[in-house]
């Protein structure tokens, strides 16, 4: 007898709304005002109508005065239109990371270091009441949906060391970071003694700006006056272009975003099914196309691929700041008798959010400005590459130092997208001798508590340790409602700063490579910290890259055969040196 | 030249400049110095204590003492450097008396499983990622556990059909249940061929896999399906004895290498002692 297939209704998009205490009345009001009463009806499409949108996709969220509504350098999936109060920015001084719940850089003094060696002796996972004391400057209260607020103890002080500028109804704030997967980069707190705003999801906010012109150009408009302008003359590409000619080509260059903002849930997911596969990547741009456009990737990851067979193979992953489609264009401008498509294609990995600059522009502003030197050497259409007459034209593919990697190891790194890790635990298998030094000096470093696992998926002799990777892309940051995950300042480290994490698992729940562990506090004479409701207290914990301590991480350092090192895996040179070491 | 192979290049011209060094010294002063042996002993002792503060080094991995990679590389080329020490130390003679003998047999020891370590640290690493695939040695019994109670419910069950319940195509005999007490249960029971293991030899794999197919003439086709399961566990399981044989040997080495270690210390701080307090003002 054949199996009974079991049935289920089919998931929907909106079988869970952002805010399920959203009514007929919220909706009703909020199609009352600007924007949203002046958004034709019409314009949106019947699956995503806009009182759906408003309902599904937005939140009315009430701040009391002082409540911090967003973080400098935390990474949010919403933005915020203010409907009543007033709010303000932080534009400088920026407010102490204390304030902002995280913990002031610091290194180890040799006295704190040597008391390690008799501080081993604590109990697991112990805490002295100092370390979990949060900033005077920092109040905490939970709103009426038991959600965490943190507010600003001494808001006139904060008024009076710090320059900031008030923003009232109707304004919007927080969408580039949401739409770019982008830090934040201003702190926002309330100014008056209530405010109500309204937090619209990255989904919602896409789809209104996909169905009215005025939002959209409303957030363009931001977009290229705050973030564009800057980045565009950080690029190396466009640093022979004048003030004139770089503004000129702001308003020439087109954004988008591919793939699913929220990747780790469904990655973990997929994963745990074993079903990762390349051919569920959205398509950037497909090989043989026209080349239409220089592609500049400013958030998340994208796989570079050719066809192979019936399939596809992968030749290098690139990341934020990196070019596709330059050489081909620049071939084409050079040769207009020879012109060649794009000789490979691009895949968004989770989420991708990029720049393309139009091939007429590129030839008309930037190839021009070029030495002969700096355009990619011409492939001619006697070259024997494997993947065609013109298969060396892009630096981002097969004359990358991805080419001396072997391609199952290039798959394996991209199937499980440890090209997101800056720090990444690899270990060379010839050379480890499990004599777990690393992990000794892990727990040594950490008071007892060694921090990672020294197992992992693996690939030949590469083995990827499960330990944090310090991601280029935290998804783990995104929904700390305390910000006690952030990055370091100094070096850009995650860290979590165990007096402001309250345990909620948002961070342990976001990440993808199952780094960060919750574990049960006990103080320092062993026994369990429990809250007022007799439960365990619960903290985050992961690796922090040895961030107090003086010369790097321990693990790397004690690995006494070399097989140990931290490493940015965006950085594939490194990894191809690393291997033939 | 890689990185590695830089390393030893430059590790073993120093040590061969510092021992043709050493050697010119002992043809000069050997004879024009009076107090020579004092001079070469101390020297030793000096490369002795740099050697065993290597084990201090990984006792505090939190103080910021450079990388154990660069100080194991120190340890081994000064380890090496001292056998020319040592004999220039004893004129290129064997000791005399029950004491230098201990004491040089002593040496002897921890230089032999130093060399021993080295090598096994560069040789089984490489055997160890290319079988049973990558397991921590702390989880093996729990692993090898797991591994028994399933092989024990193979074979409990007779046939692949009757786990759990009545085989539809049975009848089905003892055989594997016979089979897996006379042959299997003491291999499941715990590790087993460690020396073959060690020395990458098959052969107690093989003729366990081929008891395995001798019995299979017995079966019908229900028991041949369970037969095939209890083969891949036997596989399993033999990479499971493969990793804990070599990584108890990388493990172990060092309780072996290290009290010899301690040992020499002690005699040799005896050593010297006893020549101070025996030297009769020579010195």
């Amino acid at each position: 007898m054949p199996p009974t297939p079991s049935i289920v209704e089919r998931p929907q998009r909106w079988d869970v709304a952002f805010d399920p205490a959203m009514t007929d009345a919220d909706v009703d009001r909020l199609l009352a005002i600007p924007p949203f009463s002046n958004m034709p009806a019409e314009k949106f499409s019947k699956r995503t109508p806009l009182r759906e949108i408003l309902r599904n996709d937005t939140a009315i969220r009430r701040y009391r005065k002082g409540e911090i509504v967003v973080r400098q350098g935390d990474y949010g999936t919403s933005a915020f239109m203010i409907l009543s109060g007033t709010v303000r920015v932080v534009l400088k001084p920026d407010l102490p990371p204390a304030m902002l719940g995280r913990q002031a850089p610091s290194k180890k003094g040799f006295f704190r270091m040597l008391a390690q060696l008799w501080s081993e002796r604590r109990p697991p996972e112990s805490f002295q009441r100092k370390q979990l004391r949060q900033d005077a400057g920092l109040g905490e209260r939970r709103d009426e949906n038991e959600q965490v607020r943190v507010f600003l103890q001494d808001l006139p002080r904060v008024l009076d060391k710090h320059r900031t500028e008030e923003m009232t109804a109707g304004d919007f704030f927080g969408e580039i970071a949401a739409l770019s997967r982008m830090p934040r980069t201003s702190t926002i707190f309330t100014a008056s003694d209530e405010a109500e705003l309204l937090e619209i999801r990255w989904q919602g906010l896409r789809d209104l700006m996909r169905s009215d012109d005025q939002l959209r150009k409303h957030i363009d408009r931001i977009y290229r006056e705050r973030a564009l302008a800057s980045y565009l003359r950080a690029t190396p590409l466009f640093r022979h272009l004048t003030k004139e000619q770089l503004d000129e080509l702001a308003k020439h260059v087109e954004f988008a975003s591919y793939g699913d903002y929220d990747w780790s849930g469904d990655y973990k997911r997929l994963a745990k099914a074993g079903s990762v596969r390349p051919e569920k990547e959205p398509v950037i741009v497909q090989e043989g196309d026209y080349p239409n456009g220089v592609v500049l990737l400013r958030a998340g990851f994208a796989r570079v691929s050719q066809k192979f067979g019936t399939g596809e193979r992968t030749l290098n992953y690139i990341g934020a700041g990196q070019l596709f489609g330059f050489d081909e264009i620049a071939h084409n401008f050079q040769k207009p008798q020879d012109p060649v498509p794009y000789q490979y294609t691009l895949r968004a990995i989770g989420y991708t959010h990029l720049l393309i600059v139009p091939t007429r522009v590129m030839e008309q502003f930037v190839l021009p400005t070029l030495s002969q030197k700096e355009l990619p050497a011409l492939g001619g259409a006697s070259s024997a590459s494997p993947g065609g007459p013109h298969a060396r034209l892009s630096t981002t593919a097969a004359s990358s130092p991805s080419a001396t990697i072997d391609g199952d190891t290039l798959e394996f790194l991209t199937a499980n997208r440890f090209f997101n890790g800056t720090a990444t635990m690899v270990i060379d298998l010839d050379r480890c001798t499990r004599c777990d030094d690393c992990v000794r000096a892990c727990a040594s470093t950490h008071d007892n508590n060694p921090r990672f696992l020294r197992h992992g998926p693996s690939s030949g002799r590469l083995m990827v340790a499960n330990a944090c990777m310090h991601c280029a892309d935290p998804v783990c940051m995104i929904g700390c409602p305390t910000g006690a995950i952030h990055r370091e300042s100094f070096a850009g480290q995650v860290v979590i700063n165990p007096a402001t994490c309250i345990g909620c698992k948002a961070c342990a729940n976001n990440c993808p490579y199952e780094a960060i562990r919750m574990v049960e506090i006990r103080d320092e004479r062993g026994d369990f910290i429990v809250g007022e409701d007799f439960r365990p207290i619960l903290k985050a914990t992961k690796c922090d890259l040895c961030v107090e301590n003086w010369g790097g991480p321990a693990c790397e350092r004690a690995c006494p055969h070399g097989a140990l090192e931290r490493m940015n895996l965006n950085d594939l040179e490194s990894l191809a040196d690393w291997m033939k070491r | 030249m890689s990185r590695f192979g830089r390393q030893s290049f430059i590790g073993t011209f120093l040590l061969l400049v510092a021992s043709a060094g050493a050697v010119m010294a002992h043809r000069r002063w050997s004879q024009e110095l009076p107090n020579y042996a004092y001079l070469s002993g101390w020297v030793l002792m000096t490369v002795m204590i740099l050697l065993a503060l290597y084990n201090m080094r990984k006792r505090l991995p939190f103080l910021s003492l450079g990388s154990s990679e660069a100080w194991l590389q120190v340890h081994v080329y000064a380890g090496f450097f001292t056998v020319v020490l040592f004999l220039a130390h004893l004129n290129f003679r064997m000791p005399t008396g029950w004491f230098e003998g201990t004491l040089a047999w002593l040496y002897l020891l921890v230089t032999g499983s130093g060399i021993v370590g080295l090598f096994f640290s560069r040789v089984l690493p490489r055997r160890l990622a290319t079988r049973g695939g990558e397991v921590i040695h702390e989880k093996i019994p729990a692993l090898r556990h797991a591994l028994r109670q399933e092989a024990e419910a193979l074979a409990l069950a007779g046939s692949a059909g009757s786990v759990g319940g009545a085989s539809s195509t049975g009848p089905y005999s003892s055989v594997i249940a016979d089979f897996y007490l006379q042959n299997l249960h003491e291999f499941f029971r715990g590790p087993k061929y460690f020396w073959p293991h060690l020395l990458d030899s098959r052969r107690p794999l093989n003729a366990l896999m081929r008891e395995l197919d001798d019995v299979r003439r017995y079966l019908n086709e229900a028991e041949r399906a369970t037969l095939q399961k209890l083969g891949d566990l036997v596989r399993r399981k033999d990479g499971l004895d493969y990793h804990h044989s070599l990584q108890v040997t990388l493990k172990l080495w060092l309780f072996v290498h290290l009290p010899l270690t301690y040992s020499l210390m002690i005699f040799s701080v005896l050593h010297v002692i006893i020549v101070f307090a025996f030297s009769g003002g020579s010195r």
